[in-house]
């Protein structure tokens, strides 16, 4: 799909030697438990040379590429680690940017373990290459150089993209076409690029630096990234269509909290994740206050949910020095969306898991400020459409709990700001945009993906669905009829 | 970077600012408001647009210091700069013809309420202004407001002063006087309580009241839900579905009152708040 460079190119010719199987998979180092508990420094630390070294020789080079078919963006898995194998990360690097702008990303927060790694031959014997750690290494390796590998630009098409949103499907689409010669303006209404890379997902988790390299990267391709511009408002979609834009892809993510529609949801203390994520990553409040920005938090905290998003809400509450955070989830272990290493990485960290409990009420201290919560016993009976076994209360088994914050992390749904300004851009029920497998929308000239399509999906899908978006509009804007554009005036 | 371009003080510790910003100039309309912040490591704070200028390419707006940011800003002059400046944020305020339309006001909202009054006008209302303030000394705007309304009653005074001089005091001649000289909607941009208060009193004669609440927000596009609140059961945010609400269909004003105090840090508790809140009734 992607032409820039040929990956077969270096393909080496297949030896007929015998390997021995190495099934010693090797864990990346940790910080300890009771020190991350006090700071917001990330977590995993990384390979060194020789540890990424080691696990990329038990590498088996298998003829059929079940790793890369496992991969949303299709890297070409075996290539990297052989490159890697024989000692060269510069190569290793260049492999890895023909298919993701965002490695360093990709390396933490991919659910590998259900993509590449799952698909991996010595997953058989239950130890699959560590790929995602490789992915990392070899990003962090290049930061360590500071230059970019930068990939071979086509010439100028002289056709121009608008690109809304720049979290990583955004992102992905930015320079993937920038890549193919086309113009491209990327507007974020946010102060700063990145989407829940920057918003959501913790210090700890993905350091901020390796995500303005990142978008640093994107903007060396030549993509014009404008801050603090909200589409739907400064511009409509149709003013960019009728203005100076070929073609428009939406990624705007979903960032509208959901709600537990309970009593006492409004008092004072009961957050959004996205408020409470929102203080702490983006507006770093844990530097408050070094940053302007404060987050308050009480002893006892509880988070309702079990995805990543209250994963990360819990963690946060750790280290901002709650004394007790409790996950109150609805289901069962087996059932939480996590993933299973934030899961493990939170119960280290002293997160407590209360499963089967969903609450029924937030109660005041009579000054509005929360201090309880109801909770009901729930039990599992038939899986639902999610394929999930649908939890229901157990009558009469209310229990009360003091919490004093409450971060609700329910999940989210798409910002309507665009669609509620643009009637011909078809959307479902739950607010998504609809799209078909390439990303193509109702409305003419337009493309979406990530989670505005999805409703919430990972990092790397968002990136999948933004790849295929790309190849989609780069067709377009090829046969589509040629028209000359006067540079644009340049902006500030 | 966006930069200052005029600084005025209205009052003290009441300062006007206009910055250089064309795209928001551009789509501003009267009731929206902006997003700044001011330097790398600073907040992001929402304000009520006061005045645009679509030629010049600035946005206006009026600020009380109270907390860091606002002390900050009241040190800020042309040739400096923002960071970052967002909006138009918010849904405009709702304009039509009414007749005789009544405002409240305070604080902030004897500035940010004159681009709604100027509008007003255009559709051809009969404005009656209520101002509160603390003193004479802390009015401003007054040329203005006294141009665009067809009534002005002032209502000034300080804590143990007489109450005739409050708003509510005025509010509640012009309403009794309903029959006679009807009021036809009322719109006021002031203090939580006195706005709480007013729908209160508007509420059994059915004049459409409708309130500009500004609740705590971090980002200002519908991402936090930090700015929520109860309206007629379903839960809205003030930064896309406001910030204007009709204040009969407000739930929940203890919570809406109690959540603008959370991140009141020390230093603005220790001030005093003005509030002379509910002692108003």
């Amino acid at each position: 799909m992607s032409e820039i460079k040929d990956p077969k190119a270096l393909e080496q010719p297949a030896k007929a030697k015998k390997p021995k199987i190495n099934l010693n998979r090797l864990e990346m180092p940790k910080q300890e438990p009771a020190d991350r508990r006090r700071n917001f420094n990330e977590v995993a630390t990384g390979y060194t040379y020789e540890m990424a070294m080691e696990e990329a020789h038990r590498c088996l080079q298998c003829k059929k590429r079940n790793c890369q078919d496992g991969c949303p963006v299709n890297i070409d898995i075996p290539d990297f680690i052989h490159a890697l194998q024989q000692g060269d990360i510069k190569e290793a690097s260049r492999v890895l940017k023909t298919k993701t702008s965002l490695p360093g990303v990709c390396g933490r927060v991919c659910p590998q373990e259900v993509q590449c790694e799952k698909h991996c031959t010595l997953n058989k014997k239950g130890a699959p290459i560590a790929i995602g750690r490789l992915e990392r290494f070899i990003a962090d390796w290049e930061r360590s150089q500071g230059g970019f590998t930068l990939p071979e630009m086509a010439p100028s098409s002289g056709k121009k993209v608008a690109v809304v949103g720049s979290g990583p499907s955004g992102l992905t689409v930015a320079s993937d076409l920038a890549i193919r010669g086309h113009q491209v303006v990327q507007f974020e209404a946010l102060h700063v690029a990145g989407g829940v890379l920057v918003y959501g997902i913790p210090e700890f988790r993905l350091p901020k630096a390796i995500v303005r390299r990142e978008v640093e990267y994107v903007k060396t391709l030549g993509v014009d990234l404008r801050l603090d511009t909200v589409i739907g408002i400064n511009y409509s979609l149709d003013e960019l269509l009728n203005g100076e834009f070929h073609a428009v892809y939406l990624a705007t993510g979903a960032g509208l909290p959901k709600f537990l529609n309970i009593p006492g949801e409004n008092l004072n203390m009961v957050y959004s994740a996205n408020e409470f994520l929102t203080r702490t990553n983006l507006m770093k409040a844990y530097l408050y206050p070094e940053y302007a920005t404060p987050v308050k938090i009480g002893k006892r905290v509880a988070v309702i949910g079990g995805g990543n998003v209250a994963m990360d809400s819990a963690r946060c509450s750790v280290r901002l020095g709650a004394q007790e955070v409790c996950v109150i989830y609805r289901r069962t272990r087996a059932e939480m969306p996590a993933r299973l290493e934030e899961v493990e990485n939170a119960e280290e960290e002293g997160v407590k898991f209360y499963f089967l409990c969903n609450p029924t009420a937030l109660l005041s201290d009579g000054r509005t400020n929360v201090s309880a919560m109801e909770l009901v016993r729930m039990r599992l009976t038939e899986p639902d459409e999610s394929g999930r076994r649908r939890p229901v209360p157990i009558p009469g088994s209310e229990t009360i709990m003091d919490f004093d914050t409450v971060v609700v992390s329910l999940g989210t749904s798409p910002n309507p700001l665009i669609s509620s300004t643009t009637p011909d851009l078809e959307v479902t029920r739950r607010g998504t945009v609809v799209a078909d497998e390439h990303g193509k929308t109702s409305k003419a000239r337009v493309w979406a993906g990530g989670d505005l399509v999805s409703g919430g999906a990972t990092v790397i899908s968002a990136m999948g669905e933004g790849r295929r978006a790309a190849a989609a509009m780069h067709e377009f804007l090829s046969n589509g009829r040629k028209k000359i554009i006067p540079p644009s005036p340049a902006t500030e | 970077m966006f930069s200052i371009v005029k600084h005025q003080e209205l009052a003290p510790k009441v300062h006007r600012l206009s910055v250089q910003a064309p795209v928001i100039a551009e789509k501003a309309k009267p009731g929206q408001f902006v997003i700044l912040i001011t330097d790398d490591k600073g907040e992001r704070v929402p304000f009520t647009i006061s005045g645009w200028d679509r030629e010049a390419g600035t946005v206006d707006f009026v600020f009380i210091e109270v907390g860091a940011t606002t002390r900050k800003l009241a040190t800020l002059g042309p040739g400096d700069q923002l960071a970052h400046f967002v909006g138009p944020l918010g849904l405009p305020a709702k304009i039509d013809h009414y007749g005789h339309v009544v405002t409240l006001l305070s604080g902030y909202g004897l500035a940010a309420m004159v681009p709604i009054l100027r509008a007003l006008k255009e559709q051809d209302n009969r404005i009656t202004s209520i101002l509160q303030a603390p003193d004479q000394e802390r009015l401003f705007e007054m040329e203005t407001l006294t141009e665009l309304s067809d009534e002005l009653v002032l209502a000034v005074g300080t804590r143990g002063e007489h109450m005739t001089e409050s708003a509510t005091m005025a509010l509640r001649q012009l309403l009794g006087n309903h029959r006679r000289v009807p009021v036809d909607r009322v719109i006021a941009m002031c203090s939580i309580c006195l706005m709480r208060v007013a729908s209160e009193m508007t509420r059994p004669l059915a004049i459409k009241t409708l309130v500009h609440l500004t609740p705590v927000m971090v980002d200002g596009t519908g991402m936090c839900g930090a700015c929520r609140l109860s309206v007629k059961g379903a839960n809205r945010f003030a930064c896309v579905h406001g910030p204007e609400f009709d204040g009969h269909e407000v739930e929940g004003w203890d919570v809406l009152m109690a959540r603008r105090c959370t991140y009141a840090d020390e230093s603005i508790l220790q001030q005093g708040f003005q509030c002379r809140g509910c002692s108003q009734w």
